[in-house]
C-alpha cells in the first residue's frame, strides 16, 4: 500500500532536473562573454565556398526503405543475445522456437528481395 | 488457438501467392483458410480451455464466440472485395494480407488473459489498419484519413499503455486473474493509482471503439479510407474494440462499479446523443454510416454500464446484428458509387424500381439498424436495455429510446429516397458475389428478428 506522499521523491527529481536546466542556461547566460555576430559567422561552414540553397530538402524515399529494413533486421540480433546466453536452459524447445522467429524473419526477407525494395534504381 | 495459427499461417500464404503471380487463387485461398479458423474456433467451444502459453491467452466460450462472428464478417468482407482491390492498386496479395494480420490481431483481443497481450493484439490490428486506411495512395482523403488515425490511435495507445503500468503498478501483475483477485481482497484500501490507471484505460479503449468524447477521429478516417476497408473498420474492429472492452472489465474491474459507471454512463449519454444527432445532418451516406456506428457504440457501452451476467449475451446479439447489418449497407453503398460516382442519399434515389432486391435488402438493414421489431437491431437493442433495466437505469432507457426515434428519421431517409423519389437510373449490375452476401446478410438479420434464441442462450 502505498500513499501519494510516497510519491515525492519523484516530484523532487522532477523539480531538481527542471531546475538544473534553467539554472545552468540561466547563469551561462549571465557570465559567459558576450559576442556580435554577423550574419556571416551564422552560415553554415562550406569549405570557404558560398552556401547554396537550404539543407531541408526533401530525400529519396529509397534511402528511407533501405534504413528502415536495416533497423528491422538490426533489432532482430538483438533477440539471438538473450537466446544464445540461455541456449542450454531452453533445451531442444528453445532452438525449435528460435527457428521458427528466424524463419518468419526469412520469409519476410525474401518477400523484400522478391520486392525489389533493396534495388536501388 | 490454433485458430490464430492457421490465421498468422494463412496470412503470409496468401502473401506469398501474390508474390508469385497466382492472383486467382488470392480470394478462395483466404476464404478457405478463414472457414477452417472457424471451424477450429468453434470446435474449442465448452472445451473449458484453461489458460495457454503461460497464462497469455484463454480461448474461453466469450473468446470463442467473439472471434467467430469476427471471423465470419471478415469472410463476408472479402467475398465483396472481388476485383474491388484490382481497381486501387497493383498490390492485391499485400490487401488480403493486412486484413488478415489485423484479424489475428482481433483473435488476440478477444481471448486474451494478460494486460500485455491486449496491447500486442491491440497493435498488431491497429498497424495493419493504419496502412489499410491509407492504401489509396494518391488520393488525398485517404492519405489524410491514413495519417489522422495513425496519430489518434498512437495517442490513444499511449493513455491504454500508461493505464496498464499503473495498474501493474498497484496489483504487481499483468494477469487478469491475479488483478480480479487484488480486487476482490482489498474491499476498501486500493491503492489510488489504481483507480487512476483504470480511468487512463477507459479513455484508451473508448478511443478504440469510438466513442463520444473521443471520436473526433471516426467520421474522417471512415469517409476517406476505401468503402470496403471502412466496412472492415466499423464491424470487426468495433466489435473486437467491445469484447476486450467487456473482456477487462468483467473480468477485472466488476467489483468496482460504483467508481467507474458514472464515467461509463456520462460517456455512454454523450456518445447517444452526438452520434445521433450528427447523423441528423449528414447528406453523405458514407458520413452517415460513421455517426451512425459512433450511436451503435453508445449503444453498446450500455451493456457494460449496466455490467452482470446478461451483459456478454447482450453485447453478442448486437454486435452480430449490427455487423450483418453494416455489411449490407456498405455492400449496396459499394455499388451505388461505382455506378453514380458519389455517396450522397440523392444517389438512392429510385433504386427499388432499377434494383428491388438491393433496396429490398438496405431497407430491411437500415430497419435492422433503427431497431424496428422482426429484424435482428431489435433483439440487440431489446436485449441492451433489458440488460440495463435489469440494474434500475430506467431513465437511461428513456434517453436511449428517444434516441433510437432519433435512429429512426435518418434511417428513414434513405428508405424514401429509395421508393418514394424517382430517378431515370438504369440498373445497377450486381456481381453474383453481392448477391450472395446481401442474401446471407438478410436471412441472418431476419432469422435473428424472428427466432433469436438461436444465439440468445449461448452464455
Amino acid at each position: 500500500m502505498s500513499a501519494p506522499v510516497d510519491y515525492l521523491p519523484i516530484i523532487m527529481q522532477l523539480l531538481v532536473a527542471l531546475g538544473f536546466v534553467a539554472l545552468t542556461m540561466g547563469i551561462t547566460h549571465l557570465i559567459g562573454p558576450k559576442r556580435k555576430t554577423t550574419d556571416v559567422k551564422l552560415t553554415a561552414f562550406e569549405s570557404g565556398i558560398e552556401v547554396i540553397g537550404n539543407a531541408r530538402q526533401p530525400f529519396s524515399i529509397k534511402y528511407f526503405v533501405v534504413a528502415i529494413l536495416f533497423v528491422l533486421f538490426d533489432v532482430e540480433v538483438i533477440f539471438m543475445y538473450p537466446w544464445a546466453v540461455n541456449f542450454r536452459e531452453f533445451g531442444l524447445n528453445g532452438l525449435i522456437e528460435m527457428f521458427i522467429f528466424m524463419g518468419t524473419l526469412l520469409l519476410g526477407f525474401i518477400y523484400v528481395i522478391k520486392k525489389k525494395a533493396l534495388e536501388w534504381d | 488457438m490454433s485458430t490464430l495459427i492457421v490465421i498468422s499461417i494463412l496470412a503470409i500464404v496468401v502473401l506469398y501467392l501474390g508474390l508469385f503471380k497466382a492472383k486467382q487463387a488470392l480470394l478462395p485461398i483466404s476464404v478457405l483458410g478463414l472457414v477452417a479458423a472457424l471451424a477450429l474456433a468453434i470446435m474449442e467451444w465448452n472445451s473449458n480451455a484453461a489458460p495457454i502459453f503461460s497464462g497469455m491467452m484463454h480461448f474461453d466460450n466469450f473468446a470463442v464466440a467473439f472471434s467467430s462472428i469476427c471471423i465470419i464478417t471478415t469472410i463476408l468482407v472479402f467475398l465483396l472485395s472481388k476485383n474491388y482491390f484490382e481497381k486501387i492498386s497493383d498490390n492485391v496479395a499485400e490487401y488480403y494480407t493486412l486484413i488478415l494480420f489485423a484479424l489475428s490481431g482481433i483473435i488476440v483481443m478477444v481471448s486474451y488473459h494478460n494486460l500485455s497481450m491486449l496491447f500486442v493484439g491491440l497493435e498488431i490490428m491497429s498497424v495493419s489498419l493504419y496502412i489499410l486506411a491509407g492504401i489509396k495512395r494518391k488520393d488525398f482523403a485517404s492519405n489524410e484519413a491514413a495519417l489522422k488515425y495513425f496519430l489518434m490511435g498512437a495517442f490513444s495507445t499511449g493513455f491504454l499503455l500508461f493505464g496498464i503500468a499503473l495498474i501493474y503498478g498497484a496489483s504487481k501483475s499483468f494477469d487478469l486473474a491475479v488483478i480480479a483477485q487484488y480486487v476482490i481482497d482489498r474491499p476498501t484500501g486500493i491503492d489510488p493509482i489504481f483507480y487512476v490507471g483504470l480511468v487512463l484505460m477507459i479513455v484508451g479503449l473508448c478511443f478504440k471503439v469510438g466513442a463520444a468524447p473521443f471520436h473526433f477521429w471516426t467520421p474522417d478516417v471512415y469517409e476517406g479510407a476505401p468503402t470496403l476497408i471502412t466496412a472492415f473498420m466499423s464491424t470487426v474492429v468495433k466489435i473486437a474494440g467491445f469484447a476486450a472492452f467487456l473482456r477487462l472489465f468483467s473480468i477485472c474491474f466488476a467489483p468496482l462499479q460504483d467508481f467507474w459507471m458514472p464515467t461509463l454512463l456520462v460517456i455512454t449519454i454523450l456518445t447517444l446523443f452526438v452520434g445521433n444527432i450528427t447523423a441528423l445532418y449528414q447528406t453523405n451516406f458514407k458520413r452517415m454510416l460513421a455517426f451512425s456506428s459512433i450511436s451503435h457504440a453508445g449503444y453498446m457501452l450500455f451493456a457494460i454500464v449496466a455490467l452482470g451476467a446478461a451483459s456478454t449475451n447482450a453485447i453478442f446479439i448486437y454486435a452480430a446484428a449490427y455487423a450483418v447489418s453494416s455489411i449490407t449497407a456498405f455492400a449496396v453503398l459499394m455499388l451505388v458509387k461505382a455506378k453514380t460516382g458519389s455517396e450522397n442519399f440523392e444517389d438512392f434515389n429510385g433504386l427499388a424500381k432499377s434494383n428491388p432486391f438491393l433496396a429490398f435488402a438496405l431497407t430491411v438493414a437500415m430497419l435492422s439498424f433503427a431497431g424496428i421489431p422482426l429484424t435482428a437491431g431489435f433483439i440487440g437493442k431489446f436485449f441492451v436495455f433489458n440488460a440495463a433495466l435489469a440494474q434500475y437505469h430506467t431513465w437511461l432507457v428513456a434517453i436511449a429510446v428517444v434516441n433510437a426515434i432519433i435512429g429512426v428519421f435518418y434511417y428513414f431517409k434513405v428508405i424514401v429516397a429509395m421508393y418514394f423519389k424517382d430517378n431515370q437510373t438504369k440498373q445497377i449490375a450486381t456481381p453474383a458475389y453481392f448477391n450472395f452476401v446481401l442474401g446471407v446478410s438478410l436471412i441472418i438479420t431476419l432469422v435473428l428478428g424472428i427466432y433469436p434464441s438461436f444465439i440468445t442462450n449461448l452464455f
